[in-house]
């Protein structure tokens, strides 16, 4: 690309300011040239309203200017899923299925570990990796299985870099991710209102909201967040299709990403990936407000605790034994 | 002074009180989620993905509540076992396969070890046999398993041991007890894990 195509030229936005005459527009248009202006500085990706009039900046434009998710009405959701899928299509030829699914009243997802069952064998993060499109390159990961010594039960002690045949005898293993506090941290860090807890509990980030300052990745006392320094890479047939808007659609640079409880699965019925590929067992999720759910059941009957239950997060990710 | 150290520890006394209930008007989440009754049915939320694999009602249910499993006949490479286990003698022309030398048996310690009609039927094949000397189908093995393994049992029944099929809502679809574990020899083999961690920025 071209460094004029990247930036819009003096003479557009001199065009863009004598179109129209109003005072209104013309403040209007003032204010979207210098938005447009400080974005090419910082993104680099805004076109020019000369080059808006091929069907990819319209697009590109369009999506600049959306707003936060939150404040979108339903029909907006679609049009920006849309858009989105649109995009794909004309930038990179792939088919997506973008998805803007509600919550499911009377729903809030519960996650359920079995440190006794728990082989380490790290299917879950392979699984985790394939469906969510994580950066192959750096090798971003939500999930971490720590190897641990037998009595102790915090993760820092453990090894989160084991590669050799498991399980070993004596230790047990132990998974982390994003724990989908209920009283998140990391929400109250963010000053752009990016990242917040729906109502079934999944706490999301608006990717495009997202000015990657980090101060909720600092705010989190569970790492459960990652940060893109660069652009996420994936081979091209490894790209999982089916996305949501605030699941598992691909990244940009500079963005915050983590766990969303396989949002783009969950809220239609199915189980997160790493639930369904755990050969152990190990991992139970479901629906906390449903008195017959198995997750219930864990809570009810078996020996459950969180980690850091002193810091009030209010974790929605209980470990249990056997 | 008597008078007023009675007052100090009725006025001390009464902050108490208050205070209790003070914190037991606060209810954490976790109270919460463990008073939420209202009953869901799961089967009202769409379902994008359908389980398409084969699967029978159980026999045993979880609080008079039926589930599903996923069968199992279909799965044994053999089956039907008495389409060699017949009356007429065996020809072994393929021998090493028909003698069954591919099964480790390696389920129970020591002097405890199974050996085949511990769980298979002496006379029917095609079925196993519990030590009440009752008839188990494949399809329900986990009601043999479940003799020696209660507690895992009690626990599948409900969800803490075991996992679902593919969704969390929807019918309730379990896997088998056989459809993870092999049931000659039961415990998950070591091996290498699927993929290795880097450090966390
Ligand atoms: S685990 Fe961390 S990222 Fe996830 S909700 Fe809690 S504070 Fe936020
Ligand atoms: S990195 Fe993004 S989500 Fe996190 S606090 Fe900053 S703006 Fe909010």
């Amino acid at each position: 690309m071209s460094s004029d195509k990247k930036h819009p030229k003096e003479s557009d936005i001199i065009k863009l300011l004598e179109g129209d005459s109003s005072r209104r527009s013309f403040i209007k248009n003032l204010s979207i040239a210098a938005a447009a202006g400080s974005a090419a500085l910082t993104t680099g990706c805004i076109p020019s309203l000369a080059e808006a009039s091929t069907e990819e900046m319209k697009l590109r434009w369009q999506e600049f200017f959306k707003k936060h998710y939150r404040l979108m009405t339903q029909e907006e959701k679609d049009a920006a899923v849309g858009r989105l899928e649109r995009l794909a299509k004309l930038e990179n030829n792939l088919d997506l299925q973008m998805g803007s699914e509600p919550p499911i009243d009377g729903v809030l997802y519960g996650y359920g570990f079995n440190i006794t069952r728990c082989t380490g064998f790290m299917e879950c993060v392979t699984a985790c990796i394939k469906e969510n499109n994580l950066d192959r390159k750096v090798h971003t990961q939500y999930i971490r299985i720590f190897e641990m010594e037998p009595g102790k039960l915090d993760p820092s002690t453990g090894d989160g870099q084991y590669y050799h045949e498991v399980p070993v005898d004596n230790k047990f293993y132990m998974g982390t991710q994003c724990f989908h506090c209920e009283n998140a941290p990391c929400t109250k860090a963010c000053p752009t209102k990016a990242t917040w807890k729906e109502p079934d509990g999944i706490v999301v980030v608006d990717y495009d909201w997202c000015i990657g300052c980090r101060y909720c990745q600092a705010a989190c006392p569970y790492y459960g967040r990652r940060f893109n320094w660069g652009k996420p890479e994936i081979p091209k047939d490894e790209i999982n299709t089916k996305q949501h808007y605030l699941g598992n659609r691909i990244r940009p640079m500079g963005k915050m990403e983590k766990c969303t409880f396989c949002i783009q699965r969950t809220r239609k019925g199915r189980l997160p990936a790493c639930v369904e590929a755990c050969p152990t067992g190990a991992r139970v999720f479901g629906n906390l407000l449903d008195p017959d759910s198995e997750i219930r059941y864990v809570l009810k009957h078996k020996k459950v605790f969180r980690m850091k239950e002193e810091l009030e997060t209010d974790p929605k990710f209980w470990y249990f034994i056997d | 002074m008597n008078r007023r150290v009675g007052l100090c520890f009725l006025l001390l006394l009464s902050a108490c009180i208050y205070g209790s209930f003070a914190m037991a008007a606060r209810k954490s989440f976790m109270d919460e989620v463990r008073e939420s009754e209202a009953p869901f049915d799961n089967r009202t939320v769409p379902l994008e993905k359908q389980v398409i694999e084969e699967t029978v009602v159980t026999m045993s249910p979880n609080n008079d509540e039926f589930f599903r499993v996923l069968a199992r006949k279909k799965q044994i490479g053999r089956y039907k076992c008495s389409s060699c286990h017949t009356d007429k003698p065996v020809k072994a022309r393929q021998g090493l396969e028909l003698t069954h030398s591919d099964v480790v048996l390696q389920h129970g310690l020591g002097g405890r070890a199974l050996v085949c009609i511990d769980c298979h039927h002496r006379e029917e094949r095609d079925y196993l046999e519990d030590k009440k000397g009752r008839k188990i189908d494949f399809d329900h093995s986990y009601q043999l398993c479940g003799q020696c393994h209660f507690r895992q049992k009690r626990d599948w029944l409900a969800g803490a041991h075991g996992k679902r099929v593919a969704n969390w809502a929807g019918e309730r679809v379990v896997y088998n007890c056989a459809t993870c574990h092999n049931p000659h020899s039961p415990r998950f083999e070591k091996r290498f894990p699927a993929t290795y961690s880097v450090p966390l920025d």
